[in-house]
């Protein structure tokens, strides 16, 4: 088997270690080396956004519900998420980067590739830039990072994975496969609980397993996926994300938010009034990413877990609070009855357009005020902080903002400015 | 004698000849009322009622009816229902000979004509939806050739979605000294007036997309000269000749159209109809698919309409003209532009502009007898 050769590529994965988790420990130093839950209260409804190692020993992970992390780790500290902190620091994070490498993309709030191909004669060689990169983000933020280097994004970002924390792994070009071989399946990013139960059950439990089968068999078993997974298995960049260069501004397919509501709640206003403040959430990411949507979808959980999505194309794109409001409004009125129990609440927006397309006869002049109005909203919570501007009507629903990963005002993004009036 | 007529129903019977010519003409007329996907079966059928020398058919949606008769031999007179699109199909496939029509038991009914003999599953009379009555007193003629033009120049502006609802239908005021049609859809807008004498005063009314197709296309083969509407609380009433088209009224309001008519668009250019038609389809073969979009770019003595798309390429068209002011570049959707173009039926437009993001104004040149005029919001592209 020939050994992968991607020539001179050599690509960081930037992983903060326990990032909010850490960033919490900054703010309340005596939160060091204990169980700390960062999400929410323990008898909240809602998930874990994230846990320290310590608590993470006893089986508490991310996305999990906050009472289950209250049982399975009782003497856990559970802190409230500060999602603005997140966002300065991961702010922070991103100056530090844009000084090791121009091409950095940040893929969330706490974890960034950087392109550092050709960048030997300035920072030398990799493990000495990985070095200093890892001694600068300390000095800048005073927070543990883990670096991976490897010539694919994919095998970089298994390394930040193996040597967490606060580490670093550098496997040399041609070693690839080799690292891999042993991993379990699973490591592979982009390798789910399905296609894991898939490969198992074909006897495949390690990347080596995987490694060895024949190209076509995957195909056929997979079809394209299998292909990328033949890639990926010998350390390529194969299918989906990882097609793409670092920093490509690619755009996202989908914008969504949700709310779980602490109690079940059938009352309208305050229903209609949690919409009006995911439609705003939405609204923002949509106007930070300069892009347009025309579908807009409503997600709603009811309090004995069934869900239901009901969407809608408008005639025309927006990204306007307003007009998602509207939009979303019409939707859940036409899905829920009167004293229905209601647990989470979604709005999701598609079909996106850098774009804004048709104007509106009718409503133009409306579309343009609001348009200048939410414009000077959004400088305000650039400078201020996300709650510092808020339609009125959703005041009833000022929930916290539930800690994102991709939340809105992720630095990096390009900011993509409307045409002025 | 109309008693007897009476008892003649309640007993459930009824036997015609009719002329295959006359039934499958009114057939054809009523076809389009009839609701091809029903949840409601009784909707799928004619409702045939036979008295005097006549036969009546009716088809309704609930929303929109439709009454329309023909000449019969009535032996005895009575009432019925047949499926509307089998008879519709079957009639169309007899030869041209009468054909006799007869209610059987369990409202079976049978279609005789030469040879041919076939039995229907009909459903009982009780249950078709009892129709509005045409009101006595306020009727309003209207000429059919106007009615027709102020339809055909303004239908294709009505909106399909749904949550606009006033907008599924569009607004006719009569004025005392003439007749306007309005339709819009919040992208654009279609507005006509014709100098007629009504003495109504301000008379304003929402029709239905439904009906206004319907009606258009009673117009198209009318052969009467005038059309009497009239309308109650709830209800819109257009007889034409023999046949009588009722719609339910669209409620709600329509949006102040006066308020977004443009009033300085002084960037303006005259250009052939047939020129300005071509230049945009063509550009419009190499827009984005899904919006529809192009360039118009106003230059001296020129226009340029012009498009792109990552997909198929980029295309450029050109015209003369005497434009003299500024340049202007403004995005529009190719479909919106192309539906006047095709609604105009002129040899010369004339096209008003103001800036990229204001209201575009379009006008048939010289035409005298009505005063026609689209209104058409661009893209931001």
């Amino acid at each position: 088997m020939s050994l992968v050769s991607t020539s001179a590529r050599t690509i960081f994965h930037l992983d903060m270690d326990a990032f909010f988790v850490s960033v919490e420990e900054l703010f309340e130093p005596s939160l060091r080396g204990k169980a700390v839950v960062v999400g929410g209260q323990r008898e909240e409804r809602g998930v874990v956004s994230a846990a320290s190692y310590e608590a993470r020993k006893f089986g508490v992970h991310s996305a999990m519900p906050l009472r289950t992390a209250a049982k399975l780790c009782p003497h856990a500290i559970f802190v409230d998420g500060h999602p603005d902190r997140y966002r300065d620091y991961s702010q922070k994070v991103h100056h530090v980067l844009q000084n090791f490498s121009p091409q950095i993309e940040m893929v969330s709030i706490d974890e960034a590739y950087l392109e550092m191909t050709g960048t030997e004669r300035l920072h030398g060689p990799p493990l000495r830039a990985a070095h200093a990169l890892h001694k600068a983000i300390h000095q800048s933020t005073g927070l543990n990072c883990s670096i991976g280097i490897a010539s694919s994004r994919l095998v970089a970002k298994v390394c930040s994975d193996q040597s967490k924390p606060n580490g670093v792994l550098w496997v040399m070009p041609g070693y690839e496969a080799r690292f891999l071989a042993p991993l379990a399946i699973r490591k592979i990013p982009g390798v789910g609980k399905v296609t894991e139960q898939n490969l198992q059950a074909l006897g495949i439990h390690t990347v080596g397993d995987l490694a060895r089968l024949d190209e076509a068999f995957l195909e056929e078993r997979f079809g394209k996926w299998g292909l990328a997974l033949a890639g990926k298995a010998q350390g390529l960049d194969a299918g989906g994300w990882f097609d793409s260069e670092i920093g490509a501004d690619e755009d996202p397919k989908s914008i969504s938010h949700e709310h779980t509501f602490s109690v079940d709640t059938a009352d309208p206003q305050q229903l209609e009034a949690t919409l009006l403040r995911l439609s705003e959430m939405v609204g923002r990411r949509l106007r930070e990413a300069g892009l347009h949507a025309r579908t807009v979808q409503l997600k709603l959980r009811h309090a004995d877990f069934t869900t239901i999505t009901r969407a809608h194309t408008l005639p025309h794109s927006t990204q306007l609070d307003t007009e998602l409001f509207a939009e979303v409004r019409k939707l859940f009125r036409e899905n829920w009855k009167v004293d229905q129990l209601i647990r989470l609440l979604g709005v999701h927006v598609s079909s996106f357009a850098h774009d804004e397309g048709q104007l509106d006869l009718l409503e133009g002049d409306k579309q343009r005020r609001w348009r200048q109005a939410l414009s000077a909203a959004d400088h305000l919570r650039d400078k201020y902080g996300e709650s510092a501007v808020e339609l009125g009507g959703g005041l009833n629903a000022r929930f916290r903002e539930r800690v994102h990963e991709n939340p809105a005002g992720l630095p990096g993004k390009s900011k993509k400015t409307p045409p002025s009036d | 004698m109309p008693a007897e007529a009476m008892v003649a129903t309640g007993t459930s019977t009824m036997e015609i000849t009719v002329s295959r010519s006359e039934l499958l003409r009114e057939l054809t007329a009523t076809q389009g009322v009839v609701e091809r996907k029903t949840t409601i079966p009784i909707l799928s059928n004619f409702l045939f009622e036979a008295a005097g020398d006549k036969l009546s058919i009716t088809a309704t949606d609930l929303d929109l009816s439709l009454r329309t008769s023909c000449s019969a031999k009535v032996k005895k007179e009575g009432a019925c229902t047949i499926p509307a699109r089998k008879l519709y199909d079957y009639v169309k496939l007899l030869p041209d000979v009468d054909i006799s029509v007869k209610l059987l038991e369990n409202h079976w009914v049978n279609i005789r004509a030469g040879r041919s003999n076939t039995k229907m599953v009909g459903m009982a009379r009780s249950n078709f939806p009892s129709l509005p009555a045409f009101p006595g007193a306020s009727i309003v003629k209207i000429p059919v050739a106007v009615l027709r033009t102020l339809i055909s120049k303004t239908i294709f502006a009505i909106s399909n979605e749904e949550s606009r609802y006033t907008l599924n239908g569009a607004l006719m005021v009569l004025k005392p000294e003439s007749i306007v049609m309005v339709a819009t859809d919040g992208h654009r807008l279609a507005h006509i007036e014709a100098q007629e004498k009504f003495g109504a005063n301000d008379m304003r009314t929402l029709i239905p997309k439904k009906a206004m197709s319907e009606l258009h296309s009673l117009l198209q083969n009318a052969d009467v000269d005038e059309v009497e509407f009239a309308k109650d609380e709830s209800t819109l009433f257009f007889r034409i000749g023999q046949r009588l088209l009722t719609s339910r009224q669209l409620t709600g309001q329509f949006p102040n159209y006066e308020a977004v008519l443009p009033k300085d668009n002084t960037k303006s250019v005259l250009v052939r109809c047939d020129d300005l038609n071509g230049a945009i389809q063509r550009v419009a073969q190499f827009a984005d698919e899904r919006s529809g979009a192009i360039r118009m770019r106003l230059e001296k003595n020129e226009l340029k309409v012009s498009s792109s798309s990552t997909e198929a390429g980029e295309s450029e068209d050109s015209l003369d003209t005497s434009y003299t002011g500024d340049a202007l570049t403004i995005g529009y959707n190719s479909a919106y532009l192309l539906d006047f173009l095709k609604a105009a039926d002129t040899e010369e437009v004339r096209l008003e502009f103001k800036d990229p993001q204001s209201a575009g104004q379009l006008r048939p040149e010289g035409a005298e007898d009505y005063k026609y005029r689209y209104i058409v919001m661009p893209m931001r592209i």
